[in-house]
């Protein structure tokens, strides 16, 4: 078995950024995680260990136009990387509203070498495919660094599903084909229609960050045996998809539990708990 | 007279017996009452108290007991999304196993010493770990 790396938390209540119980409180709110407690870093390798994880990748979130604040910064995931290199990958986050969004981003990519870029169009207001994103792909693609775009239902508050079905990104995957683009959460509840979009393009990721009914293994049952094909990923799909929990959302060790015991061969399960996610990061 | 003090733990495994007994002896001597009562409560629903002998082969077969009894694998109803919660409920069986431990134990104190049985240990018993947990010490008396 190689490397584990969970492709999606959010690091919103790590203790090194989230020092007061003012800031816990705001970021509970943010995120729609209402009874979040801060989390050590020994917690989180406690976690880690349990789960069978060996890297986490922490996605931030600029708000900056549409609700005036910044959830977590680049700034505050490159001080968890610095304080535990061996555990994190740092992705950017940006507004794409924001004025100095190119320049945010230069200096993410250029200064604090962050992975990649997580966007949230139903969180951040903007269609996948619009021009206004365009020298934003253009900056990843320069720096060839890929993209987490928040995909299908999401819990956080000021979300819409306008933005979030998996058929707005095929604009982007069609435009940019050299452009590695993950769809969060596998799009739930269009996985069917991550499947087509993961069979035609290539350069379209998924990740396994839902849970969003029944138990971990009920609900990854549900989904890859039963809404899709039970071979699909197994079979057509296993360079695709990538795990990833969504923690603290949802939880870690039960959903990596449950994706080891959903039947796949060996080689799948070490492409989708890690391998995938390497090829993704370049 | 009253005495209270919480206590941090953080667990490192899904399921933990964790002893304390050394911490309430402590706690119980750091109150200075003589003769009273102490209770020893856990703060959470899916971690508990529990009293038993502290031996690798009964921590064993109390672990095995309490899997038995109430199984990973089987249709729970607390397995949803909680809108209070904002995240996933996915942890009935430890919410279950604290139900069979109970969440907190009770001793005498006597001339300044807790009064207990020289086989019962006192134990944190985790159920949904790893976590960052707590339990508090209260002694009243005189």
């Amino acid at each position: 078995m190689g490397e584990v790396i969970d492709i999606h938390t959010h690091p919103v209540f790590l203790e090194p950024i989230c020092a007061t119980d003012a800031l816990l409180e705001q970021r509970r709110q943010a995120m729609g995680l209402y009874k979040a407690g801060t989390a050590s870093l020994e917690h989180i390798h406690n976690q880690m260990r349990c789960a069978g994880i060996d890297r986490l990748a922490l996605l931030p979130l600029d708000l900056s136009t549409q609700e005036n604040q910044v959830v977590v910064s680049n700034e505050e995931i490159k001080q968890l990387i610095d304080l535990d290199p061996r555990h994190f990958i740092g992705f950017a986050s940006v507004d794409p509203y924001r004025p100095d969004a190119l320049d945010v981003l230069e200096h993410a990519f250029g200064d604090l070498g962050l992975a990649g870029l997580k966007l949230n169009p139903a969180r951040q207001n903007f269609s996948p495919a619009s021009e206004t994103l365009e020298p934003i792909y253009a900056l990843c693609l320069r720096y060839n660094k890929p993209i987490i775009f928040h995909a299908g239902l999401s819990l956080e508050p000021n979300t819409s599903l306008r933005y979030a079905n998996p058929l707005e990104f095929e604009a982007v995957a069609a435009r940019y084909p050299k452009l590695r683009v993950c769809l969060a959460h596998f799009g739930f509840p269009w996985v069917r229609e991550t499947a087509a979009l993961l069979l035609k393009y290539p350069n379209l990721y998924a990740d396994t960050g839902l849970l969003y009914f029944d138990s971990a293994r009920e609900f990854y049952e549900e989904v890859f045996t039963r809404m899709l094909g039970k071979y699909w990923v197994d079979r057509s799909l296993r360079h695709q998809v990538m795990f990833g929990s969504n923690n603290p959302r949802f939880e870690q060790i039960r959903m990596a539990e449950a994706l080891r015991n959903l039947g796949w061969r060996a080689s799948t399960l070490d492409l989708v708990l890690g391998q995938n996610a390497l090829e993704f990061l370049g | 007279m009253f005495f209270h003090k919480r206590n941090s733990v953080i667990t490192n495994q899904y399921n933990q017996f964790i002893r304390i007994t050394e911490a309430v002896i402590s706690a119980v001597k750091e109150s200075g009452i003589q003769n009273g009562i102490v209770a020893v409560v856990s703060s959470h629903t899916t971690a508990g108290i529990m009293v038993n002998e502290a031996l690798e082969c009964l921590e064993s077969d109390i672990n095995d007991a309490l899997r038995g009894l109430i199984p990973e694998d089987h249709p729970y109803a607390h397995a949803r999304i909680l809108r209070s919660y904002g995240s996933t409920a996915g942890n009935p069986t430890g919410h279950l196993k604290a139900l069979l431990t109970g969440s907190h134990c009770l001793f005498p104190v006597a001339a300044g010493e807790i009064v207990k049985g020289e086989a019962q240990e006192i134990y944190f018993m985790e159920f949904d770990g790893p976590s960052q947990r707590s339990y508090t010490i209260t002694v009243q008396g005189e």
